[in-house]
């Protein structure tokens, strides 16, 4: 089948499935300006957080990688960043660092003499761009300017054999028609590290997928250098289940594990190392160029990317799910039928149909932590 | 003796406002919180994003504050939002309602549709604004106030005006029997022998000592110096030049008054006098611990001009130098800069900072309360699991 959808073409070659103009903020003091300048402006939307000032090393670098990701998301027409003027995550910082391929500006507070003149010009920027942005029309586009995220969120031994292979086919699909997947690997999914690492080819990406795979390897209070001995190795148990949950990645060639805010470098499917927060994963996500999240989910969620349509994909279960947050059901058996309608719901959703999470505007944005803050 | 106007609680506390909050205990909760304070106009949203696979450091961290917050004198009533069937929104509700407290938790769950939970949301909330109108305030000492002592976007006037001058309004508050918080460990380094000389015993300034040490000891452990993040880039063209020097500035905050504690992050003084809590130098989580430990106003120093505050308590602006007045007087309440320009003295803006606290207590709205900056996050220890 020939495969396309309805999207907004970006001069770097990437679409946007949105066409949203960016308010971000690059330290939590600016972020009742920029809710407040969003709120003025239809047709954008508030990137706000709690970091950016009192970080150091890894944990800034990640904070301004995640600014500097959203800004250059696909679904962002244009970002205006807005700053306060004196933390330690400057504006003029990440104004270098975003590629210019689309509209960006930044102000700041202390610079423009306080949150109403900030609020003020705010609105003037963003107002020309939402016109600008209103007026670009959809076209249609083939999937290889796609990068679907694929999230699995509280997948139980049931929820992973109803869904696995149905999602898996979804990944094989997309992939075999030029988009880029990128799937989150969680702690759920790590210990399926070796058999994982067999669908690699890059030596060092396979080193990284397997290094993972024995324990829990995370930054603590009292030991910040990952190599914790607090967690205990992994169960056999956990281990058969992320063998049953890497079903979801399907039979197609793992490109690269993403960590740190990293985009893909070449289309194909990649792994990214996510957190089971799931606001921080969608975020992530969102910062390394997806343009659609399909969530795969045995209840639903309750929340979305502020940036990204998330598609909500559940097992049919007589143990009840928030069915007001469910876009999809899987209901038969025949997988190839299922996934088919899958993609066919996720490329309806991508030519700008609104998943039940948008509908109700739900949608966040959050930075994870790697480590304190000073 | 000085009074104020104040909101008597069940448990005893004194309350200088009486809010109506919703607030959430995972992240995954953060729009509905949102959502559903904006159905309810005067109800203000606490959201954030921890609570979700969270190692014990931080959840313990972070229902500490939660239960500070919910159960802060300034909260008429709390809406918990929590979600399926191990979230920690019903213990604490149970906790606080032990303590006299008006708080309520709606777990969204299978049983319950959105639509419903929504529904009894707003009805609860509501009727909670409604209750909240028909409570009185009475007059109270001056004895039962606990300020927080911060500062953010400091620069080298911070430490000859406005900090000084609300040392002097510490030293003013303890005398007359209260309680004032300094806080941000890192802030202290290079000036930690001066607080801990001051402590009430060695305990208490070995305490202090520790953690200080144990902060430096985990930037270096990662490979990080402290002094990196700190001064930030606005401190270093506001003219501060290291991180001892703004210690040494910012620690004028406490004025000269005895030591009296050192609390953890959040948590409440057993002792009245002059405490410090150990909270980060980033000013925000720093303001969340001091008012989830129970400070009801926080004065707050500003060089470059900072408009963050708090969702639930009045915090007081106290401008450092003339020039930041003029350009952004919208968000100061205090301008310290006159012992530049007008001759003030250090004891007379710490009278006029003591005015202002009686004042806001008694209502009179603060900058950061009209902008609404209802800023909250809470200090985070380690990576999310």
């Amino acid at each position: 089948m020939n495969y396309s959808y309805e999207g907004f073409k970006r001069d770097d070659g990437t679409a946007g499935t949105r066409n949203y103009v960016g308010i971000v903020s690059s330290v939590i003091c600016s972020s009742a300006v920029v809710r407040e300048i969003s709120e003025k402006v239809s047709g954008s939307i508030p990137v706000v957080h709690a970091n950016g000032c009192a970080q150091l090393g890894d944990d800034l670098k990640l904070t301004k990688n995640m600014l500097v990701g959203m800004a250059s998301n696909p679904n962002i027409y244009s970002a205006l960043l807005v700053g306060l003027g004196c933390e330690t995550n400057q504006v003029s910082g990440l104004l270098k660092q975003i590629p210019k391929t689309k509209p960006i500006k930044g102000i700041g507070i202390q610079q423009l003499a306080g949150g109403t003149n900030t609020v003020q010009k705010g609105i003037s920027i963003a107002e020309v761009w939402a016109e600008e942005a209103m007026e670009q029309e959809r076209t249609k586009l083939p999937l290889s300017s796609l990068t679907v995220g694929i999230l699995n969120v509280d997948a139980d031994h049931d929820t992973l054999t109803k869904t696995g292979p149905v999602i898996g086919e979804v990944v094989n699909r997309l992939v075999e028609n030029d988009a880029n997947v990128i799937i989150g690997l969680s702690k759920t999914l790590e210990p399926a590290g070796h058999l994982l690492s067999e669908r690699i080819i890059d030596v060092t990406e396979k080193e990284k997928i397997i290094s993972s795979s024995k324990r829990l390897y995370r930054l603590r209070w009292k030991d910040p250098t990952r190599e914790t001995t607090n967690d205990n190795e992994y169960t056999e148990r956990q281990t058969n289940q992320a063998v049953l949950e890497s079903e979801m990645t399907g039979s197609v060639p793992i490109n690269s594990i993403l960590d740190y805010g990293e985009t893909p470098k070449e289309n194909g499917l990649h792994l990214m190392n996510i957190s089971s927060n799931l606001v921080e994963s969608l975020s992530k996500m969102a910062s390394s160029g997806c343009n659609i999240v399909l969530v795969v989910s045995k209840r639903g969620v309750l929340t979305g990317s502020i940036a990204l349509p998330c598609m909500t994909v559940t097992p049919q279960s007589n143990k009840g799910s928030f069915d007001e947050l469910i876009d999809y059901t899987i209901k038969g058996s025949n997988v190839h039928q299922e996934s088919e309608r899958i993609v066919e719901g996720l490329l309806e959703v991508c030519s700008g149909k609104q998943t039940q999470v948008e509908k109700l505007e739900l949608g966040e944005f959050s930075i994870p932590h790697l480590g304190t803050t000073y | 003796m000085r009074t104020f106007e104040g909101y008597r609680r069940a448990n005893g506390s004194i309350g200088v406002r009486n809010h109506i909050i919703v607030i959430n205990t995972v992240g995954e909760l953060a729009g509905f919180t949102n959502k559903l304070a904006g159905l309810v106009p005067g109800v203000i949203p606490v959201v954030h994003q921890a609570g979700q696979a969270q190692y014990s450091e931080d959840s313990d961290q972070t229902i500490k504050t939660l239960v500070g917050t919910a159960g802060h004198a300034n909260v008429s009533a709390a809406l918990f939002l929590g979600m399926g069937s191990k979230d920690p929104a019903e213990g604490i509700v149970e906790t606080l309602k032990k303590d006299g407290h008006h708080v309520h938790s709606i777990i969204f769950d299978k049983d319950k549709s959105i639509t419903e939970c929504l529904k009894e949301g707003k009805a609860w909330l509501e009727s909670a604004l409604e209750r909240s109108k028909r409570e009185k305030t009475e007059k109270a000492d001056i004895s039962e106030l606990i300020i927080g002592l911060e500062c953010g976007g400091s620069d080298a006037w911070s430490g000859i005006t406005a900090n000084p001058s609300i040392g002097a309004l510490s030293d003013l508050i303890v005398e007359d029997g209260g309680t004032s918080i300094l806080a941000e460990t890192t802030e202290a380094v290079g000036a930690e022998h001066i607080l801990a000389n001051r402590a009430v015993n060695q305990e208490v300034g070995n305490r202090f000592l520790e953690i200080v040490k144990r902060y430096e000891q985990r930037a270096k452990a990662v490979g990080e110096d402290i002094k990196a993040a700190n001064p930030s880039p606005g401190n270093k063209t506001g003219g501060l030049t290291t991180l001892e020097e703004k210690s040494l500035g910012c620690i004028k905050k406490g004025g000269n008054s005895t030591l009296m504690e050192v609390i953890d992050y959040a948590h409440k003084p057993r002792e009245k006098g002059f405490v410090f809590m150990d909270t980060p130098g980033y000013d925000v989580e720093s303001v969340v611990g001091l008012v989830a430990g129970g400070a009801q106003i926080v004065l707050f120093s500003t060089g470059k001009g900072s408009p963050t505050g708090s969702p639930i308590a009045p915090v007081i602006k106290i401008g450092t130098n003339p020039k930041l007045y003029e350009n952004m007087p919208e968000h100061i309440d205090v301008n310290a800069g006159k012992i530049i320009d007008q001759n003030y003295t250090i004891d007379q803006i710490g009278e006029e900072i003591y005015t202002k606290i009686i004042q806001v207590a008694n209502g009179e709205i603060t900058a950061s309360e009209k902008y609404k900056n209802h800023e909250f996050s809470i200090w985070r220890l380690a990576e999310t699991q």
